[in-house]
């Protein structure tokens, strides 16, 4: 029952029957759930909200300003920090505008190769979002079952760079190294168990009746309310709007692969579940298709004002390394301007807003955070539900602090 | 076997016969040191890792360490997981606060034990300056298999079998306060 | 591209030649009345940028800017509205046009400190409440602490990074490259200036 479906008699004025004295409650900010330190100091009326408000800044690393005292390519190790579930993203978004800014060359290995691990990075940020989604909602279970895959594809992402989070792999101009042999036998390998084993989640909770009673009809926002506020990604599809800048706006080669885009009406929380479920699939197809197209071939724009020169050459060319002196104390010097490319990352549009004043360090550094923008949608959408109704739609939006915060 | 055997008999026998003897200091240590609890601390990266040691490939419950309490006044040991905040260090130290005694702090990550990449106005650079820290874990984040070994690491100083780095031996906790 | 300026032609806006994203600058005083008129037109608000340019190389009309990210859902375009303003000066807020302008709007305050009129709720967002002054500004420190090794040396992190500034000297008194408008610092030596030295040399 939520609010809506009380008679307003009962709710309205001191004199009705299930008027109660208005509740402050606070939660946080130490993890109201498994979705970081996020404070929501909530008004109840009884077991309904009333109002939310969200207190977010608990993790503010100063991202940004930071950036301003970095060199360009120093950048990429910061990028994945600020979403470090789909690190990949925030990763790409960062290199594309500062590769848009140089005019820098991607070889079609290294695009390739950035596409498979994007998508392999929506997956495992998509798995952690539906293990600690119903653990917010009391099943525990399915954590176990999502965090097996997600280990194997920390391991692939380990193989390929060494580091199994945050790995900062991409470089402007393209990858830090190759990938190594017997890397595509193993992601081949996952992407074919993978169906299965979302067949297996599919089974374990889009059917389980305690999970259909708490989100069906739960947190709805509708598609109008979704652009007001700004939503993107799998929120903004659960409500009906198909806007996925892989299609839209295409970068990396996305408008060659042949995928599609998951969309839903009811904009409730199930919906928002449903979304990502899907999304897994359909990332997983993208990977396979770019597997079977990757040739050997370079991974680095060739330009040595870009990028590091082998390290093989700087024992027999001077100019190596005149290069790889510059390139490491000072960095690439881009022309002035200011640049914007979005991304569609596992939690909406992600992009970097950079403008350079022709130093070697970028002038300013704005992130578009997805999570930031999304968390708005909880002041309005868990209003008028219970309280557990809250967590769930917390659940479902998916923020992450390290994003919202920056 | 009757209790007089207990004083008649010298130790090895008894240990023969399946009596072990210890003091009660060290017993209760050994029950705390294969129960410690943490509280749910995550704030960043490490969070991600954090939950990582708990799943079925790394399976921290080998240790005793899975139980993650919501309320710190449940818990034992404080994972300050992730870059803390100018703005959630007053919240850390009150949710440490709250904890009952003996407590003990894990620092996991580099960012929490010394800012790490965060150099900034934002950042805290050492938890260590907010609570005591019992163990620090170097990495960013550190792998599952280095928070497990930190928990063994305080296993070790909760049982009293650590060493400083002058080679002291540390204190073991007492039983009935810290 | 064609069909954002041909919205944007709609909409009575100018763009700048040039850029490399399609940018459109509105004066304060019009600024509502164009969010207004594009949210008509199904533009729809993303993102609000605010940047301090008081040590911007080239020179700017104002010393702060606020950028509003726009985008078309039928026609897949963006476009960047551009704000200048003075310090002190203040701005319409865009909540009663596009919600989502709330918690942008009171980042941008935060972190930049450019005041909105009008907004429900302009209070801090994301720094504690007793930090004074706004971060993102250019004459806000950046807040580095000294790093201190064991033996009681101290490494000061501005001085280790100096020379990649370009701004000053670092340690090993190496000036950086050239920074576009502001220094005539020699080029970073080039494929042909070295061969050209070693003819020299040989010569």
């Amino acid at each position: 029952m939520t609010l809506a479906q009380i008679p307003e008699t009962a709710l309205e004025g001191p004199t009705s029957l299930l008027h109660t004295e208005e509740m402050v409650l606070n939660v946080g900010p130490q993890h109201p759930s498994t979705h970081g330190v996020l404070r929501l100091v909530i008004h109840m009326d009884g077991e309904f909200i009333t109002k939310v408000q969200n207190h977010m800044g608990y993790l503010h690393t100063g991202f940004e300003k930071t950036f301003e005292n970095r060199t360009y390519q120093q950048g990429v190790t910061y990028a994945p920090r600020t979403d470090y579930l789909h690190s990949f993203g925030h990763e790409l978004a960062y290199v594309l505008s500062v590769e848009k800014l140089i005019g820098a060359e991607i070889p079609a290995r290294a695009n390739l190769v950035r596409v498979i691990l994007h998508e392999l990075g929506r997956i495992q940020s998509h798995l952690v979002m539906i293990g600690t989604g119903m653990l917010d909602l009391g099943a525990l279970t399915l954590f176990f079952y999502t965090f097996r895959e997600k280990e194997a594809l920390q391991d692939i992402f380990e193989d390929v760079c060494g580091y199994r989070m945050n790995q900062g792999y991409f470089r402007v101009g393209g990858l830090s190294q190759d990938i190594p042999d017997g890397w595509i036998e193993t992601v081949q390998a996952f992407c074919a168990k993978f169906g299965s084993a979302v067949d297996e989640y599919q089974n374990m909770f889009l059917n389980n009746p305690i999970f259909l009673a708490r989100t069906k009809g739960v947190g709805v926002i509708t598609p109008e309310q979704a652009l007001d506020w700004g939503l993107t990604g799998a929120n903004l599809r659960a409500s009906g709007v198909a806007l996925d800048h892989r299609k839209a706006n295409p970068y990396c080669g996305f408008e060659t692969f042949d995928f599609k885009i998951p969309t839903a009406t009811a904009g409730d929380c199930f919906e928002r579940f449903r979304m990502r479920l899907e999304e897994m699939r359909e990332s997983a197809k993208i990977v396979s298709q770019a597997l079977e197209r990757l040739e050997p071939g370079p991974v680095k724009d060739p330009n040595r004002k870009i990028s590091l020169p082998p390290r093989e050459e700087l024992e027999t060319s001077m100019e190596a390394v005149i290069h790889h002196f510059k390139l490491v104390t000072e960095g690439f010097h881009p022309p002035v301007g200011e640049v914007y490319v979005p991304i569609e990352s596992a939690r909406g549009e992600v992009g970097y807003y950079i403008i350079s004043d022709g130093g070697s360090m970028p002038y300013r550094v704005k992130i578009r955070a997805p999570s930031f923008v999304n968390l708005q949608a909880l002041e309005y959408a868990g209003v008028g539900g219970q309280f557990a109704d809250l967590i769930a739609v917390l659940a479902s939006l998916d923020p992450v602090m390290g994003d919202v915060d920056r | 076997m009757a209790l007089l055997d207990l004083f008649s008999k010298d130790v090895q026998e008894l240990e023969n016969e399946g009596i072990l003897m210890t003091s009660l200091e060290k017993l209760v240590a050994w029950g705390r040191s294969n129960s410690v609890w943490p509280a749910t601390f995550g704030l960043a990266c490490c969070a991600i890792e954090m939950m990582s040691s708990t799943d079925g490939r790394n399976d921290m419950a080998r240790f005793g360490s899975e139980v993650f309490r919501a309320s710190p006044r449940q818990a034992d040991v404080l994972i300050v997981a992730g870059r803390l905040s100018k703005k959630m260090a007053p919240v850390m130290r009150r949710v440490w606060e709250q904890m009952p005694d003996p407590k003990w702090v894990i620092s996991m990550g580099a960012c929490a034990s010394s800012g790490g990449m965060f150099n900034n106005y934002a950042v805290v650079q050492n938890v260590d300056s907010v609570v005591p820290v019992d163990v620090f874990v170097p990495g960013c984040p550190p792998r599952p298999e280095a928070l497990i070994f930190a928990v063994m690491q305080l296993q070790k100083k909760i049982r009293g079998e650590a060493i400083d780095e002058g080679l002291t031996k540390l204190p073991m906790v007492e039983a009935w306060a810290r | 591209m064609n069909n954002t300026k041909t919205l944007l032609r709609n909409a009575g806006l100018e763009w700048q030649e040039g850029a490399l994203e399609t940018t459109a600058i509105v004066s304060p005083a019009k600024l509502k009345d164009t969010a207004e008129q594009l949210q008509r037109e199904e533009w729809y608000l993303l993102d609000i940028v605010g940047v301090d340019y008081l040590e911007f190389t080239v020179k700017q009309p104002a010393r702060f800017a606020v950028i509003y990210n726009l985008y078309h859902l039928g026609e897949n375009a963006r476009v960047f509205l551009k704000v200048f303003l003075e310090d002190g000066e203040t701005l319409p807020s865009l909540y009663s046009v596009w919600k989502a302008a709330n918690y942008l709007e009171r980042e941008v305050y935060d972190l930049v400190g450019v005041v909105f009129d009008e907004h429900p709720d302009l209070r801090k967002v994301l720094t504690p409440e007793d930090l004074e002054g706004h971060p993102l500004r250019k004459d806000f420190p950046l807040g580095e602490s000294p790093t201190l090794f064991n033996d009681g040396r101290f490494l000061d992190p501005s001085t280790f990074r100096a020379g990649v500034t370009g701004k000053d000297r670092g340690l090993s008194g190496y000036k950086g490259g050239e920074r576009a408008g502001t220094s005539s610092a020699p080029l970073p030596p080039t494929l042909e200036v070295f061969t050209a030295n070693v003819e020299k040399v040989k010569a």
